[in-house]
């Protein structure tokens, strides 16, 4: 038994502060700090169910820090981002990211928010850095993470007393997912590279007589 | 870079998706009940207030039991309980909530559903 942990200690917040350590909590995991915010709403919708927290408050507050830790995030990359940007502006590799994250970013922003949320601080610091707008960065944001909350503040809501127990299975399974994303991008390069690569002289067609 | 990111990918998944596994068999032998308050489900982070809605233990019992003032202990976890008033390894104070809780549940029976 532990009480120095992190974990422990926003857990205990939860139960006695309610809302506020909640919208805190994620706060400090927008801004990067390694917290367990999935965990947290899974506990929070448990606690709700047991009439320990209020629910309209747990959502506003928790809304309100992930939204507000994330924009920061969102402005570091912009900072470093110009920094960035005057070194390598005429990188054409640096444009053509520029121009993917500018055409793609939206999908990638959403599903970091609940799906593969050990991506969420990278993409926001690439998309301040790329210059990505901030009003679209927004739009994509609040509807990540309305659905992260939704999910799982109603899956901790639904399994009540034994969150803890499907905590694990969520945690395990967002890793695997970041696994199968990191192999599917490995091998989508690899397939491009291969495609690139001119042909040797033995595999060329003899020219047509 | 490609090869990196494929051995990593390969890694994680291999790593994460046997946890998954793993943690998805213990669900399905648990069984999900919502309503389940199991003893063994407390941990050092609770608080006495929290443990007492819980369980549908009154508070007053509980402080009663491990024999601590409530005052300026109602906001802090069992495991600071633990250090500040010495109950010895840091399971004791643990077993003696369950056992407080265990002998409340023999003495009263609920007459109310306790929380999910």
């Amino acid at each position: 038994m532990s009480d120095l942990g992190l974990t422990d200690f926003f857990l205990t917040g939860l139960i006695t502060y309610g809302p506020p350590m909640l919208g805190l909590a994620l706060l400090l995991g927008g801004l990067g700090l390694p917290l367990p915010g999935t965990l947290f709403l899974l506990a929070t919708g448990a606690f709700i169910r047991q009439g320990v927290m209020d629910w309209a408050a747990t959502l506003g507050l928790g809304l309100f820090g992930v939204i507000l830790g994330d924009s920061a995030s969102y402005a570091m990359g912009r900072f470093a981002g110009d920094r960035v940007q005057r070194r390598f502006n005429r990188s054409t590799a640096w444009q053509t990211a520029q121009e993917t994250f500018a055409r793609r970013g939206g999908t990638a922003i959403y599903l970091t928010r609940f799906l593969l949320t050990p991506l969420a601080i990278p993409t926001n610091l690439i998309a301040g850095g790329s210059r990505y707008a901030f009003w679209r960065f927004l739009s994509y944001d609040v509807a990540g993470e309305v659905t992260w909350i939704a999910v799982y503040g109603g899956l901790g809501y639904l399994v009540g007393s034994q969150w803890e127990l499907i905590g694990q299975f969520v945690s395990d399974f967002s890793g695997l997912l970041v696994g199968l994303v990191a192999l599917g991008a490995g091998v989508y390069l690899l397939v491009r590279r291969q495609r690139q690569l001119p042909l040797r002289p033995r595999d060329r067609k003899p020219a047509a007589e | 870079m490609t090869i990196g990111l494929i051995v990593l990918g390969l890694i994680l998944v291999g790593f994460f998706g046997l946890r998954a596994v793993v943690s998805f068999i213990r669900i399905q032998q648990t069984g999900l009940q919502p309503g389940v308050t199991d003893v063994e489900a407390i941990r050092g982070w609770m608080t006495i207030p929290y443990i007492a809605t819980a369980y549908g233990v009154p508070e007053e019992y509980l402080f009663e039991r491990l024999g601590i003032p409530a005052e300026d202990n109602r906001d802090k976890s069992l495991g600071q309980l633990n250090r500040e008033y010495a109950f010895g390894q840091p399971a004791a104070i643990l077993n003696a909530v369950k056992e407080a809780i265990r002998q409340y549940q023999r003495e009263q029976p609920p007459a109310t559903q306790v929380l999910p």
